[in-house]
């Protein structure tokens, strides 16, 4: 469900880095505290002037109800989100949201399977947290190239059982998360995996989906403009060819949803 | 009390500020931000005959001050328009156009002749896409073609018809000549401008369809000299867009002989920008004595 959305001038609280290049960011923003659903985003204005001219997409990370305020994690990839990074306390962005179709998920106590990739964490903290207070069970595997670029585990360990897989093998297991991904499934049971990462990780959620029998539900990235659905910018492809607007049918969709390309 | 009232092509607005074509949805995206009957029109995404899947991502790429797009006019088609979303736009207190695409001459006669009578309040006839082969810019860049087009809609319709030109051509003027003869009611421009960008890495282009429209702060001194030009060689009213995201950037276009603007790529930026740059026209007027907007059009030509 796409609910209200405005836009905001929005004052920050808190900016701190929490690995090389990643940082998090901490806004006070009430209105989009209040009606953000885990897997929601906002198009956050990066610059003072016309460079860039687009906003850019960041993931709800965290919400903070009772205190109005909410939080990003993100790495810095590009000028935009360069910007961001030098941004200080007190300073004020503009912000438009919370934005598009968040994750599904019934109240009911179920077994939840988190799947983040790196920065693809981003969206599951909001959703673990939401899941762990209505007394879900949840697993959460972290995968990444290197320790240093493991984020927030000691945040998702609260929520439930966490375990860690890195390339290089200095945290955690050695290996790729889709391997870790795979024995997790083989070994226990789950009713829904919820996943964000880039490309080869969406596509191996989405192959084991299948083959498992479990439904799963993905994050997906696009170029974005509007962020609202009106300039059809976004659109990844549905299983019927047809074209999603990845900001207003998503960004999260069933995994067996739509085609993942390349 | 400014009146900024102004008619296009028998087009009644209380303001001079549209939203361009493609850049706001069908508006009911934007409604809940701000009310939609604050702006002079609403100018929709270009309607084809038949749904229209539009081209592969990605469709989108940034560049300074602006941004590359190919959507390939993706849209639900001319039906569901008129029965499902016209009714949702029709709540709101404000004239609706309706942007359109054919991929022929007959296409275009069919869509005027199914938008008349719905409610719409005009036509926009896109003969300027950039980023459909079949289609558009072939239209928009032959004098003689764009004619043919434009009687054939002004044949089908009794709507006002506003026709929307390229500024991927060496002599704008011409084409707009060509199409005024043939019974366009008003002129828009600039659509946007062809252009592309490599991925250095993959060494590949960016845009799945090659090459895409240029739009935002990055062309408007190119649309400002195109509104310059064309409005002084017709006698119809003409609608100017590319880049404007303030106030002042609509008065370079009123001054250069636009009647009314429309815009764009800056909805993306902010927005609520089109609501701001009608605040920011007003406040002109006060500043500058300016009783009525038709007192600035064209004024950095007229004498
Ligand atoms: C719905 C959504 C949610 C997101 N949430 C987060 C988040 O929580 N945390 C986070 O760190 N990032 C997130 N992203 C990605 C983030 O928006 C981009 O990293 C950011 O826009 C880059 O901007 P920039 O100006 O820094 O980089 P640019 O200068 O725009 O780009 C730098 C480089 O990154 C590449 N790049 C940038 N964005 C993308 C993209 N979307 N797809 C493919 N390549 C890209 C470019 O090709 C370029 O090489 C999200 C994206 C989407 C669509
Ligand atoms: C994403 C996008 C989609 C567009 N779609 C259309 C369209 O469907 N029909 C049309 O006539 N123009 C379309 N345009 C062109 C705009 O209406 C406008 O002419 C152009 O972008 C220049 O104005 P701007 O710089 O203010 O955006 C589109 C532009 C953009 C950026
Ligand atoms: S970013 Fe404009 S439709 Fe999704």
């Amino acid at each position: 469900m796409s609910g209200f959305y405005s836009e905001v001038s929005s004052q920050i609280v808190e900016q701190v880095s929490v690995a090389p290049d990643c940082y998090l960011l901490t806004l006070k923003a009430p209105q989009v505290a209040a009606a953000a659903n885990p897997g929601q985003f906002v198009m956050l204005r990066c610059s003072t002037g016309y460079d860039p001219f687009l906003r850019r997409p960041l993931s709800i990370h965290q919400v903070l109800r009772e205190q109005g305020k909410i939080r990003f994690l993100y790495r810095v990839k590009g000028k935009g989100t360069a910007w961001l990074s030098e941004r200080k306390p007190g300073e004020r962005v503009s912000l438009l949201g919370p934005l598009g179709r968040g994750f599904v998920y019934s109240e009911k106590k179920k077994k939840g399977l988190l799947v983040g990739a790196g920065i693809g964490v981003a969206p599951l903290l909001f959703l673990a947290e939401e899941l762990a207070s209505l007394e879900w069970q949840l697993v959460t595997l972290i995968g990444a190239r290197t320790a240093s670029q493991v984020l927030r585990g000691d945040a998702f360990s609260r929520c439930g059982a966490v375990k860690v897989i890195t390339e290089d093998g200095s945290a955690g297991e050695r290996g790729l998360l889709l391997q870790l991904l795979e024995r997790e499934l083989r070994e226990n049971d789950f009713d829904v995996i919820f996943g964000c990462g880039p490309l080869p990780v969406l596509k191996g959620i989405q192959e084991f989906s299948r083959r498992f029998g479990i439904p799963a539900q993905i994050a997906l990235e696009e170029r974005m403009a509007c962020g609202v659905g009106a300039c059809l910018g976004c659109v990844c492809q549905a299983r019927d060819r047809t074209y999603l607007r990845v900001c207003r049918e998503g960004p999260v969709f069933a995994a067996d949803e739509v085609i993942l390309d390349g | 009390m400014v009146d900024l009232s102004v008619e296009i092509a028998g087009i009644r607005m209380k303001n001079p500020v549209m939203v361009a074509s493609g850049t706001f949805g069908f508006g009911l995206e934007y409604a809940q931000l701000f009310d939609l009957s604050r702006l002079g029109a609403i100018v929709t995404k270009a309607l084809t005959v038949e749904p229209w899947p539009g081209n592969p991502p990605p469709r989108i790429w940034e560049t300074p001050a602006g941004l590359l797009n190919a959507i390939g006019l993706q849209n639900p088609g001319v039906e569901v328009f008129a029965d499902e979303i016209l009714p949702e736009l029709k709540k709101f207190d404000i004239p609706v156009i309706a942007n359109i695409a054919g991929f022929t001459k007959e296409e275009f006669a069919e869509l005027a002749s199914r938008l008349t009578g719905t409610g719409v309040s005009g036509l926009e006839v896109n003969i300027s896409c950039p980023n459909v082969k079949a289609g558009g810019m072939v239209f928009g860049t032959v004098p003689e073609l764009a004619a043919e087009v434009v009687e054939a809609v002004v044949s089908s319709t009794s709507l006002p018809v506003i026709v929307k030109l390229t500024p991927n051509v060496t002599d704008i003027v011409a084409v707009a000549k060509a199409v005024v003869e043939a019974g366009a009611h008003a002129l828009s421009l600039i659509n946007t401008l062809l252009g592309m960008a490599i991925d250095i890495h993959r060494k590949k282009p960016v845009l799945a369809n090659v090459t895409g429209g240029l739009s935002g702060p990055a062309i408007r001194p190119v649309a400002v000299r195109a509104v310059w030009q064309v409005s002084q060689a017709v006698d119809v009213p003409v609608v100017g867009m590319g880049g404007i995201c303030t106030g002042s950037d609509a008065l370079e276009f009123i001054l250069a002989g636009a009647t009314a603007v429309a815009v764009g790529s800056a909805n993306f930026y902010d927005p609520l920008s089109s609501v701001k740059v009608v605040e920011e026209i007003e406040n002109y007027c006060i500043e500058h004595g300016v009783e009525s907007l038709h007192e600035l059009v064209g004024a950095a030509w007229k004498n």
